[in-house]
């Protein structure tokens, strides 16, 4: 019993010290400048003051906060379509090369993003697209080499009779997809979505080096750039990073089991 | 012709072997057009930038192994490495080790097991550079939690991210406490994939807890393990945005990470030439690390018990 209590006892610590830091992120957000030095920080301050997310809002904070959702949701659509078609010609079709061709593949996932950055910025350049949209999206539309692993191991494991039925009543590769296995993928699609979405959401060094103006800034480069500004300012940045952390928070919330399960899907367990 | 019934045989054996004519292509293209554009044309320009002198205003100039000598040679080049390892070795062993322990108390019969899963796992979804932020406040030498929490008992704690000694731990603890959850995940899964009966035959064996622990349960994990710390190490080696929004660097240098040197040689400087020589060597570090790790691991895992 003394064992289990013990055990109960770091649990707690483990899950208080990881929900700490969003905690206090909530707590500072609500204090006015002037009441941050007279409360410790993990106590809050009565009454909230709503005043630096407003302060936020009459900046340009929320146009980039849009551009963020517009980025996260190109880049994961983009994901989850082509990697599906990738993944899906990989794991079940036969044509020449594949096995090289995966072998590829796979070889990219050794390439850091550290390395690529340089000459993506320098193709872009050289294709007039620093600063615009299409710089900012184009390298990451159109899947990632992981993704298609993730989604490879999945199809693989789907019985090949259901497929085998399917075009033995005369469906073509286009329609067993989309009848017979992206509505058996849910799960994996799921997963593949969430990902994706957290990456893209949290994405900071390729947005802070192809884009320079307000149009295009996405709002984890505004939130580096408050931290730069002349004298810095904690309930401030505080604010922003609530912003910045409640979508993601309630996509885990809602979303949980699907990160749990992309444990799975890389064929660990 | 009479001796075929009918034409549907051909195209079902066709079907059943695969064979469906320029569809596989079809479905790769996009996703092909990708990795050779946007990974692999990168991969062959950063390799032959190296050899170059581009300053990106002039044309560049083919200089050999110019980049390489002055990078074998650089004091600033070895520093950074060195900074570079000790954030991996800070953080990797740290957040696989805590994580494995976790995962051996949740692999228990233990109320609430799901709620704490999922509570270990939410630092992983936490943007860096948010968490940058927050860390920066939280290590804050006056008003911060943590010399807050010190000087309740007493205890005068140092000025963390302008003390050159205590900047890089500081950054790595914020590595660690975003990704020890979500590894846990991963030793759970391995942990939950080993039968029963292999722990009741080693505890029939006479053998203790502890050495159940490393001889049975250990060696069965590697595959996990493998993983964790291949994805880790790859992660640690690049690591940017903490360090750009937590300290840039500084103080004197005391966190400048290869990753954030070729940042700032290529995007501050604009020497791009030599960026691209450090990144060429960010990679073979990388890539040399990973295939140690493959050629370690692949002696010592058995797959599939099942």
């Amino acid at each position: 019993m003394l064992k289990k209590s013990a055990i109960y006892v770091v649990l707690l610590a483990g899950a208080f010290l990881s929900i700490f830091p969003y905690l206090l992120v909530v707590l500072t957000a609500f204090k006015s400048r002037g009441r941050l030095n007279a409360t410790k920080p993990w106590l809050p301050a009565f009454p909230p003051s709503l005043g630096n997310i407003e302060r936020l809002l009459d900046t340009g904070f929320p146009w980039f906060l849009g551009n963020t959702l517009v980025m996260t949701a190109a880049l994961t659509a983009g994901q989850l379509v082509f990697t599906t078609f990738a993944a899906y010609a990989f794991a079940r079709m036969r044509f020449r090369g594949r096995e090289a061709l995966f072998w590829v593949y796979m070889a990219t996932l050794m390439v850091p993003a550290a390395v690529t950055v340089i000459p993506l910025f320098l193709i872009m350049r050289q294709l007039g697209l620093v600063n615009t949209w299409y710089g900012l999206l184009v390298p990451y539309l159109l899947g990632t080499p992981y993704g298609i692993f993730l989604m490879r191991q999945f199809f693989r494991g789907i019985p090949a009779g259901l497929e085998d039925a399917a075009r033995i009543d005369g469906a073509g590769p286009l329609t067993t997809l989309w009848r017979i296995i992206l509505p058996l993928s849910r799960p994996a699609l799921g997963t593949l979505a969430i990902i994706t979405v957290i990456s893209s959401w949290n994405n900071f060094m390729w947005p802070m080096i192809i884009t320079s103006g307000d149009d295009t800034k996405v709002i984890t480069v505004a939130l580096a750039g408050l931290k730069g500004a002349v004298g810095v300012d904690d309930t401030l940045m505080m604010a922003g990073s609530l912003i910045a952390l409640v979508p993601m928070v309630a996509i885990f919330i809602f979303f949980q089991r699907y990160i749990v399960r992309s444990v799975v899907l890389t064929g660990l367990k | 012709m009479k001796a075929r019934p009918d034409t549907a045989p051909a195209p079902v054996a066709a079907a059943r072997r695969g064979l469906t004519g320029w569809y596989p292509y079809l479905f790769i293209a996009p996703s092909l057009f990708g990795v050779i554009a946007f990974l692999l044309l990168p991969v062959l320009i950063v390799a032959g930038l190296s050899f170059f002198n581009w300053q990106l205003l002039s044309d560049p100039a083919f200089t050999g192994l110019d980049n390489y000598r002055k990078l074998i040679s650089d004091p600033s080049v070895s520093h950074s490495l060195w900074v570079t390892v000790l954030y991996v070795l800070l953080c990797v062993p740290a957040q696989t080790a805590l994580a494995l322990a976790l995962a051996v108390l949740l692999n228990q019969r233990l109320k609430g097991v799901k709620i704490f899963r999922a509570l270990f796992v939410i630092p992983w979804i936490a943007t860096p550079i948010v968490m940058g932020l927050v860390w920066d406040w939280i290590f804050d030498p006056v008003n911060g939690a943590v010399n807050s929490a010190l000087a309740v008992v007493g205890v005068q704690g140092p000025d963390w991210l302008s003390d050159s000694t205590w900047a890089l731990p500081a950054i790595a603890l914020v590595n660690i406490w975003q990704h020890t959850g979500y590894n846990m995940l991963f030793f759970l899964a391995g942990l939950q994939g080993i039968p029963k009966e292999l722990h009741d035959a080693a505890s029939t064996d006479g053998a203790t807890s502890w050495q159940r622990f490393f001889t049975v349960t250990l060696p069965l994990l590697n595959p996990a393990m493998f993983f964790v710390l291949v994805t880790n190490m790859i992660g640690a080696f690049q690591v940017f945005d903490t360090v750009f929004v937590m300290t840039d660097g500084g103080p004197s240098d005391s966190t400048e990470v290869i990753n954030f040197k070729i940042f700032g040689t290529a995007f501050r400087e604009f020497d791009f030439g030599y960026a691209s020589a450090l990144a060429m060597l960010l990679f073979l570090i990388i890539l040399l690390v990973t295939l140690a790790q493959v050629r370690y691991f692949n002696r010592r895992t058995t797959y599939d018990l099942s």
